[in-house]
């Protein structure tokens, strides 16, 4: 049988799916429960009803924005890891902005979420200049500026933004500042849509203008684009922005639009790894913007179905997390080899 | 005859259906405990709920149901999918971090009971929806914590008087309210000591000088380095015993000992370490001289018994929703305690513990063999003059019998007061100490 070419992707991943679960089968059938209980667990738990559908998608929600931080730094050909921090930034900068600045209502929101993805693009710059200009590898200053986020994040959250009291976390947002709650059942609020319409955006971009064309052609042939004269520094810093700006609007999504705390956590604790998990987001989204749609909710329904997989069939949290982690990294293969072959015959 | 049979099988189905809509649990009594972000196997505040749990099960014929919670986001699912178990008749949710998504969630489920330990559920209630204050199926658990800092305070200055040591330390965590209680508790139990001295040992006597008790805000509850870098300085001015009171930073406090363990070839302190929350005695059996005990293990077990028995909404009733466990504290008529010094009986329940631990992470966590940690704790007790142990036990008994009232300071004004009358320069130290930890 022959597939079309377009379909390819989407039938490797299927794929793939299905030998991740398969997988994940064999090691809930060591650790002696029914695979076919634990994978029935898994669906109600993340499908089975209105509420765990809407709660599925709140964990989705800054998973596919963060997702995207990385996908677009793939298309432009770039090993972007540094959501993670302008996560943190995002969502500190949202918090100040929502906490602390009283604002008529609506201009209110906006300026919460325009803060938030300001501060990530603004951290992307640091790593995003450093590489057009100075050539130094966006790995090493991803990780790099990860770290410094990190505790910037933290001496901020604490020294400034601390509610008197509650040194736990800062201010939460004001009434004003906060995206409507869809359903009083789950936390999933109206900060969805400005993430799927974000995402969309960004696919308009990519593949319906002349900057996303040049973005896409710099990241498949370096040396074609520059021969068609796209400079390299314009790639770079603005495929490291729109990843910013993504990732910053992840971070602040979990500040404005997630109760019940309204606010960021001095440890960082509500927006921790929310970077990391979206590279693999991506990978299992074949770095497209609305395959990350897709794969965030495949992530989303992995964390709130392994709640009903540990509660009814009694399956131990660790290991809820590593079939998850077994079904991600099955997903991922497809688009990993795609990215070493493509460094091997470079 | 037809009409009987009607009639009959009318009543059959009125009884049937009369038998589904009580509360006649048509499945096992459940009650599901919720931790936060520490999780299993931190060997203190959500293991000790766990073990309460564990505890009623053996005690009540219940079943108890565990969510662990890997990140904050967690908090409300995770509690909303135990309160839609039917069987589920409890919700514990463990810890001050949860307080948000308990007041959220026990709106939500009017028809379930919820507790949470440690947490101001109640009073997010009082400011977010004034209406519905106090919410009737939501308690919060808290403890008394300043009396107990206070016994252990008394503690490390008798010690101090024994040895002939100029100081006692405390390495706390982030400074919050709930430390203030600590704090104040622990000088304020110093400076009682030093009066009972005056009375019953005025050849060990000293008088309280405010640079007596060492303290520091190391203002974290994870960076352990931190907590050695703090307890080392202190050591170094001669501490007796330095109180924990910042959860795992007590490892850096006990490898500060064990450093000096070493370099002296002691068996046995001084310097000691005073535990927190759980038992702690047996982390370095010898050189921890007590533990602050903190039950939260107690918290599960009495709410879950409150529910069994029916009392518990009328308890939240006459409460506000706020339970408090400490030294004498009754509740509905009986005794319910939740703080107190660690005795050498309590060890072996700690030590269960460690072994369940051990069991479940296929890794080492006690440091000798059972028997060995319970006579090396056994001699360090008893190498201590037994009068230290006796006006341990006679505060304990004035804060009892209400013959004298520890400070409970929650207030940023009280804090400035009492810190004015029983020291208020915190003690520096070097923040890059040596490191022997991998961050």
């Amino acid at each position: 049988m022959r597939i079309p070419r377009g379909l390819r992707p989407l039938a490797e991943s299927l794929a793939a799916v299905f030998l991740g679960f398969m997988a994940g089968g064999v090691l809930v059938w060591a650790f002696g429960h029914s695979p076919l209980a634990v994978y029935r667990a898994l669906l109600v738990g993340a499908f089975g009803s209105r509420e765990d559908l809407l709660e599925t998608l709140a964990f989705a929600t800054p998973l596919l924005l963060t997702a995207l931080t990385f996908a677009v730094g793939v298309r432009a050909g770039l090993f972007n890891i540094g959501a993670e921090g302008q996560v943190y930034l995002g969502a500190v900068g949202a918090a100040f902005v929502a906490g602390s600045l009283p604002l008529p209502p609506g201009v209110h929101l906006l300026m919460a979420t325009l803060a938030g993805m300001t501060a990530g693009a603004l951290w992307a710059l640091v790593p995003a200049v450093l590489k057009a200009w100075r050539g130094v590898h966006e790995v090493i200053s991803t990780i790099m500026c990860n770290w410094i986020a990190l505790y910037l994040s933290m001496y901020l959250a604490i020294h400034f933004l601390a509610e008197p009291g509650r040194a736990e976390r800062t201010i939460p947002a004001l009434p004003t500042a906060r995206y409507p709650v869809l359903s009083e059942e789950s936390t999933l609020t109206a900060v969805l849509f400005v993430a799927v319409g974000f995402a969309l955006l960004v696919y308009a971009v990519l593949w319906g203008t002349r900057m996303g064309y040049e973005l896409r052609l710099a990241g498949e042939n370096p040396d074609a684009a520059r021969y068609a004269g796209v400079r390299p520094e314009r790639v770079v810093v603005l495929s490291l922005a729109i990843g910013g700006t993504a990732a910053g609007l992840a971070g602040a999504s979990q500040v404005i639009g997630r109760p019940p705390a309204w606010s960021l956590y001095a440890t960082l604790g509500n927006v921790a790894t929310l970077g990391f998990d979206g590279i693999g987001v991506a990978l299992v989204g074949r770095n497209h913007p609305l395959g990350a749609v897709l794969a965030a909710i495949l992530f989303g329904a992995l964390t709130q179905g392994g709640r009903l997989m540990e509660y009814e069939v009694g399956v131990l949290s660790e290991l809820v997390r590593a079939l998850n982690g077994i079904v991600v990294f099955a997903m991922a293969v497809p688009e990993l080899w795609n990215l070493v072959r493509g460094r091997l015959i470079r | 005859m037809w009409s009987r049979i009607v009639l009959a099988l009318a009543v059959a189905a009125a009884l049937m259906a009369h038998g589904a809509g009580t509360d006649a649990a048509p499945g096992p009594f459940k009650i599901a405990v919720v931790s936060d972000v520490g999780g299993r196997g931190d060997l203190s505040f959500n293991d000790m709920a766990f073990k309460g749990g564990e505890d009623a099960e053996r005690d009540f014929g219940v079943r108890m149901v565990e969510l662990v919670s890997k990140v904050e986001a967690d908090y409300v699912p995770n509690l909303t999918r135990a309160a839609r178990d039917p069987n589920v008749r409890l919700v514990v949710g463990v810890g001050f971090l949860l307080s948000d998504a308990l007041a959220q969630v026990a709106r939500r489920f009017p028809d379930k009971n919820f507790v949470g330990i440690d947490t101001f559920a109640q009073t997010i209630v009082k400011q977010k929806f004034p209406a519905q204050y106090p919410l009737p199926n939501l308690m919060d658990v808290v403890y008394e914590e300043h009396k107990g800092s206070a016994l252990v305070g008394a503690l490390g200055a008798l010690l101090a008087a024994q040895y002939a040591r100029p100081h006692i330390g405390g390495v706390f965590g982030i400074e919050i309210p709930v430390l203030w209680k600590f704090e104040i508790g622990y000088k304020w139990g110093a400076r009682w000591a030093t009066e009972w001295l005056a009375k019953n040992r005025p050849e060990k006597a000293f008088s309280y000088r405010k640079d007596f008790v060492l303290w520091t805000y190391t203002g974290t509850f994870s960076d352990i380095p931190k907590g050695y870098a703090a307890a080392k300085a202190m050591y170094a001015k001669n501490a007796v015993a330095v109180f924990n009171i910042a959860g795992p930073l007590g490892l850096g406090i006990n490898q500060a000992v064990q450093e000096i363990a070493q370099a002296q070839r002691l068996r046995m302190g001084p310097p000691f370490w005073i535990g927190v929350d759980a038992n702690q005695d047996w982390i370095n059996p010898g050189f921890v001289i007590a533990s602050m005990m903190k039950r939260v293990d107690r918290g599960v077990y009495y709410t879950t018994r409150w529910v069994r028995d029916g009392q518990f909404r009328d308890l939240v009733h006459r409460t506000q929703g706020v339970v408090t466990l400490g030294i004498g504290t009754r509740i509905a008529g009986q005794l319910a305690e939740g703080i107190s010094v660690s005795t050498l009986e309590d060890l072996d329940e700690f030590i269960r513990m460690g072994l369940q631990a051990e069991r479940m992470t296929r890794k080492k966590v006690l440091p000798a063999p059972p028997a060995e940690i319970k006579s090396k704790v056994k001699t360090m007790r008893n190498a201590q003059p037994r009068w230290v142990w006796d006006a341990v036990a006679e505060l304990e008994k004035k804060i009892r019998e209400a013959q004298v009232t520890v400070p409970m300071v929650v207030t940023k004004p009280d804090i400035e007061r009492w810190r004015g009358e029983l020291g208020s320069r915190p003690d520096r130290w070097p923040a890059m100490a040596h490191r022997p930890f991998q961050p």
